[in-house]
């Protein structure tokens, strides 16, 4: 019989069963390929051969799991039970097969393959660096649900599995084998030599069933005595509520489905309690609003930042940063990080050391954990030295320039270093406040001026602001954009305008924040709100404090002269101006206290008094202190986003909030979350708001057009 | 120019500074990588294009015995260039550009990266032999008496060594001690006599006072350090930014000495031979850690990049003679470059000649200008001519700026280069002597 994503390979005594789903890059469990894998392994119950090997016939992948699409159309319980019981059943026809399956794993095996081969009765794995074995089914708001909470904690115990299921791992070949994961670690190049030798052996011993079950040493057994199981789920528990806050239900289904299911006898009601709880939380908008972001990231690593598909990316092999210091160190940082030759230029040696020494650090960290080689660590400081001149700007592919946020300035810089660059150096800058199109004035070639907004800390924010402006050209963009990406980031082209986009969308709520202290509530009450019940990484007065005060209320001011009356700003800014060393974390003190080594004491409680207010006193309603900030955000989203077009969609705006400012995302970002609400009860919120609290809360216009439209943000 | 005429487009180095000093802690290969990184990245040159690095270096440090791979690979050489280390004792780095040249120059290649790097510093102290062959019986033992016989007599000869170190000089070998690399590299092994020996040797022969030398010294400081005032070193010198904390930078040479005086200098002790000998530590050059790099390349290929070259290489030579009398090894190199190179000595605007000791350079220039010396020692038919003061080493020699051995070499090419530009003349020949009685001697030519 032949098979259209199988082939079923003869080598006498046993078979290899070839894994190649056609019309894709990666072998995934969708509901043909799965209908068909059964036949495949139905037939082994009759028929000559006495074992069977899965491979896979694609390049440095072996399973990548279920399909994700066919997950995020599953609608109703009933749908989502079927789905499930259908992979739960055919991989326990794998288990009660009456031959021996051998899981041949060379690349990455995850999710539903992960569970595969755990179903199988050996697995072997190839030494590369691309083989990968896990279960990141959590990272998508769902459980394994293919057998994975059942199977694991047997084959492992259940220490190592709930370190793979809980925060959705992947552990490398070697770790694999260690742990017990897999049988034999064969090095890459004699892999499928060794996998028909070792089947062959199978064979000759009989081509036994077995069922490999954890047997840990005596260390292992006092771990999962019953006091100290209870321990591990109790400490699990902590851990996961303390990383999600609650938020993600997903890891506390997870541990709960190990939990009850780990050594029961009965496969059949195991693996009924772990389809209900993926049912469980399959069906949350956490879930579909994770597996959303993971289809906007993936569509990001497709485009190219413009709509024409004749202009091609050219390649990023050397750069120079200007000024050195957190920004634009952190910029050299991540580049020289991903083998980019870059230069730094400052005006002093202590500049260019301040930067030396960030990107170091960085590095020394990563060494310390063992995620880098002393080695390969003193090749990335090779492509990082320092000037106080031009020299050594002639050839160079970018300049990025991050140099202190004065117009004047950086357009005199920019001139100057047109004059020492090549003609097709693009120059780019990381202002987070002024005006690219300004800027590009002082460039008289300004095709090749681009804006390129990093977020601070550079080497652990995910996404990078591309900011086109008016004469940009579309090579340019391009060019930043796959360089954006080469950096491992994720970025979104915005329109140039007043904080681009995430600041813009930003700013609203750190300024409404200081209206909400005003009006006498406790700041760190507040913040609390914004994190614990919002989701959101850091309150709105925390934030402020690491941007800096002076900063925000910089960009305020700046926001009021282009937008007007509109934009309302809290006379608590004049007080701060007055105040002077109240600047946030780098001075030690905001809205919060701050020691030596950085570390945050707890709020200033002279904060109130300094800014001339009385102790907070008023008991928050939860509701509203989070609305005035996050409305105010949605209400400026629709200008952003619909008049002055600053980014092209909603999907491109939810990703910038959720990378950008770490918008909660198991909300989906901040249009999801709006339409989630609706966007008629948003209007009448603001509305009442307005009265309350004054006019900075009058609807946008495109927001009423909307609700008059019976439209929302995505529909 | 013809296309195949070697040129050099750039050179840089490290500060150079006193071993122990400031860059006591940093390994050899990070001060190459140090003036490498920023030779390629100041200059642009397009990497996937130099055909070759060759870097010298005397100390080979046993973790990266070909360190010119290491230096090349860290600093961002593409994998697929080839790099050698090169050795000829004080020469190395002379040898790398020579070896660089003759590459370029038969067409071979077209793009070399020569230089030289030496930390003194981290010159390793060994195991003595017999210590050495305790250790592997320890290591190949297997029962248990061959071990405790073998960590036994280890332990023994530990303690020995440790009497012997604390009751002996630093400079004396014993039986247990173990063995000073620095001291034996700088020790002739043909002639068993040390460096500062051969100095000595010359001195008495050329009848060359103490007080001659230490002008002499005083003079190469003052010059040293009136142009480091006057920022002569800075377009060679690329600052080191000290590692891991990059709190502090090291811009310049440590050694040159301003207020250095002659009653200072004759306060010192001879340290080779105490009751008739003249060399002191004031009229040697220091011990010394730094790196120095030159980009070479064909005429041609410099035009086609679109660089500027800086200096043409002439000629060059080695030539060998008495390992007593290693200190006139630019007598005996010098006359064959400039024979090669189609010039004289009298063609020259500058010369550098090393100053490994202040007595050395003195005798270099007598006999260089004595008939009797270059008829009978060299075979010429007259003297070799005249080494004018006011043309000899201008900015300073090595017993200011210091002598990192392995990188030597390419700093007095690079210096010459610079000085021949600044002083707008047209010829120039460094040259240097070499432990083990070698002479080495480089022809530049300033083509602007």
């Amino acid at each position: 019989m032949s098979y259209k994503h199988f082939r079923i390979v003869d080598k006498g005594d046993f078979a290899l069963i070839e894994f190649d789903v056609q019309g894709e890059n990666a072998n995934v469990f969708s509901t043909p390929v799965m209908t068909e894998f059964k036949q495949v392994i139905e037939s082994f119950n009759s028929g000559k051969f006495k074992a069977a090997a899965i491979v896979s016939k694609k390049k440095n992948i072996f399973i990548a799991g279920a399909d994700i699409n066919e997950i995020k159309d599953l609608k109703t319980k009933e749908e989502i039970l079927t789905a499930t019981q259908a992979g739960q059943d055919i991989f326990n026809l794998i288990e009660d097969s009456k031959v021996p399956f051998v899981a041949a794993i060379h690349g990455a095996c995850v999710g539903g393959g992960c569970e595969m081969a755990i179903a199988c009765d050996w697995r072997i794995a190839s030494d590369a660096k691309a083989t990968k074995i896990g279960l990141p089914e959590i990272q998508l708001g769902i459980i394994p649900g293919f057998g994975g909470c059942v199977r694991l904690p047997r084959l492992i115990g259940l220490i190592q599995s709930l370190q793979i299921i809980l925060p959705g791992a992947s552990v490398p070949a070697l770790k694999a084998y260690k742990i017990g994961l897999i049988d034999e670690l064969i090095p890459e190049a004699l892999f499928f030599d060794r996998l028909e030798s070792f089947m062959a052996n199978l064979v000759k011993m009989g081509a036994k069933k077995r069922r490999k079950v954890f047997s840990p040493g005596f260390g292992g057994k006092l771990m999962e005595s019953p006091i100290l199981k209870w321990k591990i789920f109790s400490e699990s528990t902590k851990t996961v509520m303390a990383q999600s806050k609650g938020h993600y239900p997903a890891p506390l289904k997870a541990l709960t489905v190990v939990k009850n299911t780990y050594g029961m006898a009965n496969r059949a009601k195991a693996l009924k309690m772990e389809r209900e709880g993926f049912c469980e939380v399959a069906v949350t908008s956490v879930s579909k609003n994770l597996i959303q972001l993971y289809f906007w990231m993936e569509n990001i690593k497709k485009r190219t930042g413009i709509s024409s598909k004749d202009v091609k990316a050219k390649p990023i092999k050397t750069m120079a940063v200007l000024g050195a210091g957190t920004m634009g160190g952190g910029i050299a940082q991540l580049a020289a990080d991903k083998g980019v030759r870059v230069r730094m230029k400052d005006i002093n040696n202590a500049s260019l050391m301040r930067g030396f020494e960030a990107a170091a650090d960085i590095w020394n960290k990563a060494v310390k954990r063992k995620k880098l080689s002393p080695q390969d660590f003193q090749k990335k400081m090779g492509l990082l030295t320092g000037t106080l001149d031009f020299s050594g700007f002639k050839n160079l592919d970018l300049v990025v320039e991050a140099i202190v946020e004065d117009m004047n300035i950086k357009k005199k810089v920019i001139a100057e270093t047109v004059k020492v660059t090549g003609d097709n150096t693009i120059i780019a800058t990381n202002t987070s406040s002024l005006s690219v199109a300004q800027m590009s004035e002082s460039h008289p070639k300004p095709e090749n001026f681009v804006g390129l907004h990093y977020f601070n800390p550079v080497h652990k924010m995910p996404l990078i602001e591309v900011i086109r402006g008016p004469k940009t050209s579309d090579e340019t963009v391009t060019t930043v954009f796959e360089f954006a990406k080469k950096m491992g980031k994720t970025p979104v082209v915005v329109k140039d305008g007043p904080g681009f986009l995430v600041n813009r969308l930003l700013l609203p709520l750190l300024s409404e924040a200081l209206f909400i202290l005003q009006d006498g509530y406790d700041i760190e009450a507040v913040d609390k709100k914004y994190t614990h019940v919002f989701g959101n990484p850091m309150g709105p007065f925390r934030l402020m404090d690491e941007v800096g005060i002076d900063v925000c209320i910089k960009v305020l001011k700046i926001f009021k002269a282009s937008f007007g009356d509109r934009m309302e700003v809290s006379p608590l800014t004049e007080k701060f101006i007055e105040l002077k060393d109240r600047l946030g974390r780098k001075t030690k003190k905001g809205f919060y206290l701050y020691d030596d080594s950085g570390q945050s004491r707890g709020v200033d409680q002279e904060v109130y008094k300094a800014l001339g207010l009385s102790s907070p006193s008023k008991v928050i309603d939860t509701q509203e202190v989070i609305d005035r900030g996050i409305l105010a955000m949605v209400n400026e989203a629709a200008l952003a986003l619909f008049e002055d077009q600053i980014v092209q969609s909603a999907e491109e705006l939810d990703l910038a909030m959720i990378f950008g400012t770490g918008f909660p995302p198991f909300r989906g970002g901040l249009l999801k979350y709006a339409d989630s609400q609706g966007l008629k009860s948003i209007v009448e919120r603001l509305e009442s708001f307005e009265i309350k609290f004054g006019k900075r809360f009058k609807p946008t216009k495109p927001l009423v057009d909307l609700v008059n439209k019976g439209k929302s943000f995505y529909n | 120019m013809n296309p195949r005429d070697v040129v050099i487009v750039a050179g840089l180095r490290t500060p150079f500074v006193k071993a122990g000093g400031e860059l006591a802690q940093v390994h050899p290969v990070d001060l190459g990588v140090a003036a490498l990184k920023e030779l390629l990245q100041s200059t642009g040159v397009p990497l996937d294009q130099i055909d070759e690095v060759i870097i010298g270096n005397t100390g080979s440090p046993s973790d990266a015995v070909n360190i010119s791979r290491v230096v090349a690979f860290n600093a961002g050489i593409p994998q697929k260039t080839s790099a050698y280390t090169v050795h000829r004792n004080c020469a190395s780095a002379l040898e790398s550009i020579t070896s660089g040249y003759e590459k370029i120059k038969s067409g071979t290649m077209d793009i070399v990266v020569a230089g030289g790097t030496e930390s003194m510093s981290q010159m390793p102290i060994m195991w003595n032999k017999e210590h050495m062959l305790r250790f592997n019986k320890l290591a190949s033992a297997r029962s248990t008496g061959a071990k405790l016989s073998a960590l036994s007599s280890l332990l023994v000869a530990n303690f020995k060594q440790v009497k012997e170190i604390a009751t002996t000089s630093p400079m004396k070998t014993t039986k247990f001690k173990p063995r000073i690399s620095l001291i034996e590299g700088l020790t002739d092994p043909m002639s068993n006599i040390n460096m500062g020996e051969t100095a000595e040797i010359l001195a008495k022969e050329f009848g060359i006072s103490r007080e001659v030398q230490d002008k002499f010294v005083l003079r190469s400081h003052q010059r040293a350090a009136q142009s480091q005032e006057n920022g002569v070193f800075k377009q060679e010198i690329t600052p080191i930014y000290l590692a891991p904390k990059f709190n502090k930078v090291v811009e310049q040479d440590v050694g040159p000495r301003k207020s250095q005086s002659l009653e200072a200098l004759g306060k010192l002790k001879p340290i080779f031979d105490r009751k008739y000998g003249s060399i002191t530590a004031g009229n040697a050059c220091p011990i010394t850690d730094g790196a120095a790099m030159v980009l070479l390349m064909s005429a041609e290929k410099a035009k086609e990049l679109g660089y500027t070259p800086l200096a043409k290489i002439r000629g060059y030579a080695f030539a060998g003679l008495e390992p007593e009398r290693m200190g006139l090894g630019p007598v005996y190199a010098s006359p064959i470059a400039l024979k090669r190179a189609g010039l004289t000595l009298k063609d020259m605007g500058r010369i550098e000649l090393n100053e490994a000791f202040a007595a050395q350079v003195i005798a270099c220039q007598k006999a260089s200008a004595s008939k009797e010396f270059c008829t009978t020692r060299l075979g010429m038919s007259d003297a070799f001519g005249e080494i004018p003061d006011d043309i000899l080493n201008i900015n300073g020699g090595a017993i200011a700026l210091g002598h990192p051995v392995g990188a030597t070499g390419t700093r007095l090419v690079i210096t010459l280069m610079n000085e021949l530009r600044r002083s707008q003349k047209q010829f120039g020949l460094a040259t240097l002597c070499i432990g083990g009685g070698q002479g080495g001697a480089i022809v530049l030519e300033n083509i602007n």
